[in-house]
């Protein structure tokens, strides 16, 4: 049995488990109710449930903005000039250590409780991963390429916008998978934390009516959303990164190629 | 921004080089103590002349080409390219090959040509043709739209050599630009450039290690020799063009190898 089967078998298993489980009485339906259960919970209440993603979306969608473009050019200032390396990096990497969730307590006190907040949070959260893969992709460059662009004649700039940003994308996407995934998990807690809207909100205050079929109702629009920026991301790295894949495969058919067709020219 | 380049369509062949080196020497400064790279080299390089320098490592063979590519500047003395100094690279008198490919891997074989023609603003359609004619004079018509990757090593070194010639430079620097080849690829190779050589009238200066492709591939041959790099010899390969495989086993080419290498083993 292949991998991809198997994997799919077990996420298959999963759910039927999840729906079989509680029925049976095995777990008690307040700590899980039954898949049915929780899907039927969020379709009567749909619209209170697209409500709280609308404003999910949105505070996940800014926040990435933020985090992405931020991280990015500061990643590329830090990569590319070595003084603010020196400067910055330490500071950066201490601070990766640090449970920035401290933090927000004090975003809701500077901006108050409702989205601002979040972003705020959650765009801080995200920026870190997004900076240090942007700023290893480009300390990572391969110099010979950019001593043929300057043998070609390339500016500064053009060194930047021809050879530098297009080399540095694979690592720069791979930054931003992680930094997304961060920036979706800073909004949701912060909603669970102190909030009035948000999908985060719907799981806490349903919790505290011990409404299982609609806590487990937002964790499932939460787990949709993760695999929804997972399947984007991959996207995404496909078209964008074509260059970086089958290096080893690519050599061998071109071997082949060049084996069968390519003749040394006579002139 | 430099000014439009030639628009006219690719015609190898049009322009050669000379060049002019006149008492170069050139210093690298380092926390301790100076070191002396190249010490009083002068070298007159006549338009359409196939030159290798040859010599040990740390000889200072590479420096010197990346000081005519305009890519480093000499600490004395003077290097004129066409009868101008070369304060700067500049692709449309100095093309430069280096030992490895160094095409863009995002790009395509084509769009890598396309390359230095893109950095001027040359129209899209105006390079794509260079481009493929490009392509075409070093035997890669056909694979243009093929990225490095699905290229093998002797065919990136192709695009490469593409590349530096598509501007129709009339010199072309090449910095061990088969070292990286195996042995069988390497020799197919060095006929290329020959090929390509005879059809374009460049003037070729060709750093190498190899002496056999020293003497098959040169006009004239410049040894230098280490700490300091100066020229110690410089010899006129007198055998008839075009080379062929049996020269190498013939009494001339061992004189000439033997020569070269006893000025290598001598400063080595």
């Amino acid at each position: 049995m292949s991998a991809a089967t198997l994997r799919r078998l077990i996420v298959v298993s999963l759910v039927v488990l999840w729906e079989l489980l509680p029925r049976l009485g095995v777990i008690p339906e307040l700590f899980l109710p039954s898949l049915s259960s929780t899907i039927a919970a969020g379709w009567n209440d749909a619209g209170e449930y697209g409500h709280a993603l609308a404003v999910t979306l949105y505070e996940v969608g800014v926040s990435m903005l933020f985090a992405c473009g931020g991280g990015i050019l500061a990643g590329a200032i830090v990569g590319s000039l070595p003084r603010p390396r020196v400067l910055i990096m330490p500071m950066v990497s201490s601070l990766y250590a640090v449970p920035l969730v401290i933090l927000y307590p004090v975003f809701t006190v500077w901006l108050g409780i409702g989205s601002e907040s979040k972003i705020a949070f959650a765009a801080i959260y995200g920026f870190l991963p997004t900076m240090l893969s942007t700023a290893a992709g480009i300390q990572t460059i391969d110099p010979q390429l950019l001593l043929a662009a300057r043998s070609m004649g390339a500016t500064l700039s053009q060194r930047l916008t021809r050879v530098i940003i297009p080399a540095a994308i694979p690592t720069v996407l791979s930054g931003l998978r992680v930094g997304g995934a961060l920036v979706i998990v800073g909004v949701v807690v912060s909603e669970m934390l102190i909030s009035s809207a948000g999908i985060g909100y719907l799981i806490s205050r349903y919790r505290t009516i011990l409404d299982s079929p609609h806590v487990f109702a937002g964790v499932l629009l939460v787990l949709a959303m993760a695999i929804a920026f997972n399947a984007a991301i991959k996207w995404i790295e496909r078209k964008a990164s074509i260059w970086q894949t089958g290096t080893r495969e690519g050599q061998r058919a071109a071997d082949e190629i060049q084996a069968g067709t390519i003749q040394p020219a006579t002139a | 921004m430099q000014p439009l380049a030639n628009v006219t369509p690719f015609k190898p062949g049009s322009r050669a080089g000379a060049i002019q080196i006149s008492n170069v020497g050139q210093v690298f400064k380092t926390a301790t103590q100076d070191v002396v790279a190249l010490s009083d080299v002068s070298l007159d390089i006549k338009p359409g002349r196939f030159v290798v320098l040859v010599g040990p490592s740390g000889c200072g063979k590479s420096t010197l080409l990346m000081m005519l590519a305009g890519l480093r500047q000499q600490t004395s003395g003077t290097i004129l390219i066409n009868e101008a100094p070369i304060p700067q690279p500049d692709p449309n008198r100095v093309g430069v090959i280096f030992q490895e490919p160094s095409l863009f891997p995002w790009l395509t074989a084509e769009e890598n040509v396309e390359f230095p023609l893109a950095l001027r603003r040359i129209p899209r359609s105006d390079r794509r043709a260079k481009a493929v004619d490009a392509l075409k004079l070093v035997g890669l018509e056909g694979f243009g739209k093929r990225h490095p990757h699905e290229l093998s090593g002797g065919m990136k070194q192709r695009v490469s050599i593409a590349r530096g010639l598509v501007q129709d430079p009339p010199v072309l620097l090449m910095d061990e630009p088969f070292a990286a080849l195996d042995e069988q690829t390497r020799m197919t190779m060095g006929d290329e450039l020959l090929r390509i050589w005879a059809a374009t009238g460049k003037t070729v200066v060709f750093v190498t290690h190899s002496l056999t492709e020293a003497v098959y591939l040169a006009d004239e041959v410049v040894v230098m020799s280490a700490r300091p790099g100066r020229i110690v010899d410089h010899l006129t390969i007198s055998l008839p063009r075009p080379r062929t495989y049996e020269m190498l086993g013939g009494e001339t080419f061992g004189t000439l190898r033997d020569r070269i290498w006893r000025h290598i083993r001598k400063s080595a």
